[in-house]
C-alpha cells in the first residue's frame, strides 16, 4: 500500500518536473537572454562578412557563446592582473596581458621573448593590422545601454530654495521636507482605523466570549474551586480573545486547555430548567450541579451540537446560577414557611420564568389554589 | 603565429627612444580604436566585462576588447569557411551530386576550427538539428 502510494507520488513528481523542464526550455528558446541574442546578431554579421551564405542555428549559437566567453575571459584575466599589481581598476596593460594569455594557445609574434615590452606586444599589433584590413561593419541595430541607469536629481535643500526651516534646530542645508499634509494626518488616521477594527472585533467576539467566560466559571464552580477565581479566569480569557491576536494573548496556565466556545442548545437548557425545578424543591445545593451536568458533559464531549442550529445564539445567562439560586431559595423558603400556593404562582409569573414551567405543574398549582380558597379568606390575605 | 626572434632581440637591444616610439604607436593605436566602429556593440562588451569584474571607465579599453573579440570571431569564421570549402571540394571529388554549393556554417566545420583555438566543441551525437537548417532563408531570398 505504502509502496504503491510512494510510487505514484514519485511518478507525479517526475511528471511535474518534466513538464516544468519542458516549459522552461520552451520559454527560454522563445525569449533568450537579450545579451545573448545581441551577440548572435553580431556574430551572424561577422560570419556573413567572412563569406558564409548561411549557417546552422546550433553552430551560430555555439559561436556566439564562444564570443561571449571570450569577452568574459578577457575581463577576468585583466582583472586578475590588475589585482596582482594591487589595483582595483584595470588599465591598458592588464588588458594586453589578458589578450596575450588568451592568444598563447594560438601563438602571436614575440611570444617567445620573455623581456618584451607590453606596449609593443604582438597581439596589439595584430589587432591594429586587423583594424586596417577589415572593413567596418557597424552593428545592425541600435542598442540601449544596459543596465539602464537613470540620473537621479537630489532634492533641493532649504538654502537652495530660499525657504526657512520649520524650526531653529533644523539646519538649512537639509533637503526640503515634504508637505506636512503627507505625514501629519497619517498617524491619527491609522489610529482611527485601528480603533474601528478593534471595535468590530469586540462586537464579533462579544457573544462568544460571554458564553465562554460563563461556561468556564460554571465549570470551576462545579469542580468545587473558588468561584471568584473562576470568574476572574473567565474574564481574563475573554480579554485574551477580544484582542483577536494570538501572539498578544496572555499564556494559558498550566493544565489549562484552550476551549472553543460552546453553545448549549435550548433543548438542554429546558431540560436543566425542569431538573432544577424538581430538585430545587428538595435541596438547593444539588440542584446547581444537576442543572449544569448535561451542559458540562456537552462541553467535555466536544459538543456534538449542530452548529447550524438556529438557537446557537441563545444567551447563556438565561440559565445563570444566580437566577436559579434565587428561584430555588425563594421556592424552598416559601415551601418551608408554608406560604399559600397562590403567592407561589404569582411570584413565578413575576420572575418571568412562568413560560418554562410545564402545564401539569400549573394545573396542580391551580388545583391547590382552589382548595385554599375554599378553606378560607384569611390565608389569602396573609 | 610565427614568433620572430630576430625582431625581439632587436627590441630588447633597443634604446629608450624606441620604447618611446612604441608608446607613441600604442597611443596612436588607441586613438585609432576610437575611430573604428566594431561590429560587436560596446554595450554588450561593457555588460560582460562588468559581469566578469572588470572595472575601467576608459571607453578605449572596451573598444580594444571588442575589436579583439571581433578579430577572434572573424579568424574562427575564416577558418571554418576553409574547412567548409575543403569538405565541399572533397564531396565533388567523390563524384556525388554537388547539388548544394552554398557555404553553410555547420557544427562540424566550426568544431574543427575552434579546436585550433583551444576550444573543444563537440556536436551532440543525436542533436536534432534539421538537415535543412540554414537553407530556408537563402531559398526565400532566391
Amino acid at each position: 500500500m505504502s509502496d504503491g502510494g510512494g510510487g505514484t507520488i514519485k511518478e507525479a513528481e517526475i511528471n511535474s518536473n518534466s513538464t516544468n523542464y519542458r516549459h522552461s526550455k520552451k520559454k527560454r528558446s522563445r525569449n533568450v537572454d537579450i545579451t545573448h541574442s545581441v551577440a548572435r546578431v553580431a556574430v551572424a554579421q561577422l560570419l556573413d562578412d567572412a563569406g558564409f551564405q548561411s549557417f546552422q542555428l546550433s553552430a551560430l549559437d555555439a559561436l556566439a557563446d564562444v564570443a561571449v566567453r571570450y569577452i568574459c575571459d578577457i575581463g577576468k584575466t585583466a582583472n586578475l592582473y590588475a589585482n596582482l599589481a594591487g589595483r582595483s581598476q584595470c588599465n591598458l596593460f592588464d588588458v594586453i596581458q589578458g589578450l596575450e594569455d588568451l592568444g598563447s594557445v594560438q601563438g602571436f609574434p614575440g611570444a617567445s621573448d620573455v623581456h618584451r615590452w607590453l606596449s609593443s606586444s604582438g597581439v596589439v599589433r595584430e589587432v591594429g593590422r586587423y583594424i586596417g584590413e577589415s572593413e567596418e561593419i557597424p552593428f545592425a541595430y541600435s542598442i540601449p545601454g544596459f543596465p539602464v541607469v537613470k540620473a537621479r536629481e537630489p532634492r533641493q535643500s532649504f538654502a537652495q530654495t530660499g525657504m526657512t526651516p520649520p524650526s531653529e534646530h533644523i539646519p538649512s542645508w537639509l533637503p526640503v521636507f515634504p508637505d506636512p499634509k503627507t505625514y501629519v494626518n497619517l498617524h491619527s488616521g491609522q489610529e482611527k482605523a485601528l480603533q474601528n477594527g478593534e471595535g468590530e472585533n469586540e462586537q464579533v467576539e462579544k457573544d462568544k466570549d460571554g458564553s465562554k467566560g460563563s461556561v468556564n466559571s460554571l465549570q470551576k464552580i462545579t469542580n468545587g474551586s473558588d468561584p471568584s477565581v473562576a470568574v476572574n479566569l473567565g474574564d481574563a480569557r475573554g480579554k485574551r480573545s477580544v484582542g483577536c491576536n494570538p501572539f498578544l494573548a496572555p499564556p494559558v496556565q498550566a493544565g489549562e486547555k484552550e476551549v472553543s466556545p460552546v453553545v448549549i442548545p435550548a433543548k438542554l437548557l429546558d431540560g436543566s430548567f425542569m431538573q432544577g425545578n424538581d430538585h430545587g424543591v428538595l435541596d438547593n445545593h444539588i440542584s446547581v450541579l444537576d442543572t449544569f451536568a448535561p451542559a458540562i458533559e456537552g462541553l467535555n464531549n466536544g459538543s456534538k451540537i449542530d452548529p447550524d442550529d438556529g438557537r446557537k445564539d441563545v444567551p447563556f445567562h438565561r440559565s445563570s446560577t444566580v437566577k436559579f439560586k434565587i428561584f430555588g431559595v425563594r421556592k424552598s423558603s416559601l415551601r418551608s414557611l408554608s406560604v399559600p400556593k397562590q403567592e407561589v404562582a404569582t411570584s413565578a409569573s413575576w420572575l418571568g420564568d412562568a413560560d418554562t414551567e410545564d402545564d401539569t405543574k400549573k394545573r396542580a398549582e391551580q388545583i391547590l389554589k382552589q382548595s385554599f380558597e375554599s378553606d378560607g379568606a384569611d390565608t389569602v390575605v396573609n | 603565429m610565427n614568433s620572430n626572434p630576430g625582431q625581439s632581440y632587436q627590441q630588447q637591444a633597443s634604446s629608450n627612444s624606441e620604447r618611446h616610439d612604441d608608446d607613441a604607436a600604442l597611443s596612436e593605436f588607441l586613438a585609432s580604436l576610437m575611430d573604428y566602429n566594431p561590429t560587436i556593440p560596446d554595450e554588450l562588451v561593457e555588460h560582460y566585462l562588468a559581469k566578469s569584474g572588470f572595472q575601467c571607465p576608459d571607453v578605449r579599453l572596451t573598444r580594444l576588447v571588442a575589436v579583439a573579440t571581433q578579430k577572434f570571431i572573424a579568424d574562427v569564421a575564416t577558418e571554418s569557411l576553409q574547412h567548409c570549402k575543403a569538405r565541399q571540394s572533397a564531396v565533388v571529388k567523390d563524384k556525388k551530386q554537388p547539388k548544394d554549393k552554398r557555404l553553410i556554417l555547420t557544427m562540424e566545420d566550426l568544431s574543427k576550427a575552434l579546436r585550433e583555438y583551444g576550444v573543444n566543441v563537440k556536436h551532440q551525437e543525436y542533436f536534432a538539428d534539421s538537415p535543412s537548417a540554414g537553407l530556408d532563408p537563402v531559398s526565400r531570398e532566391e
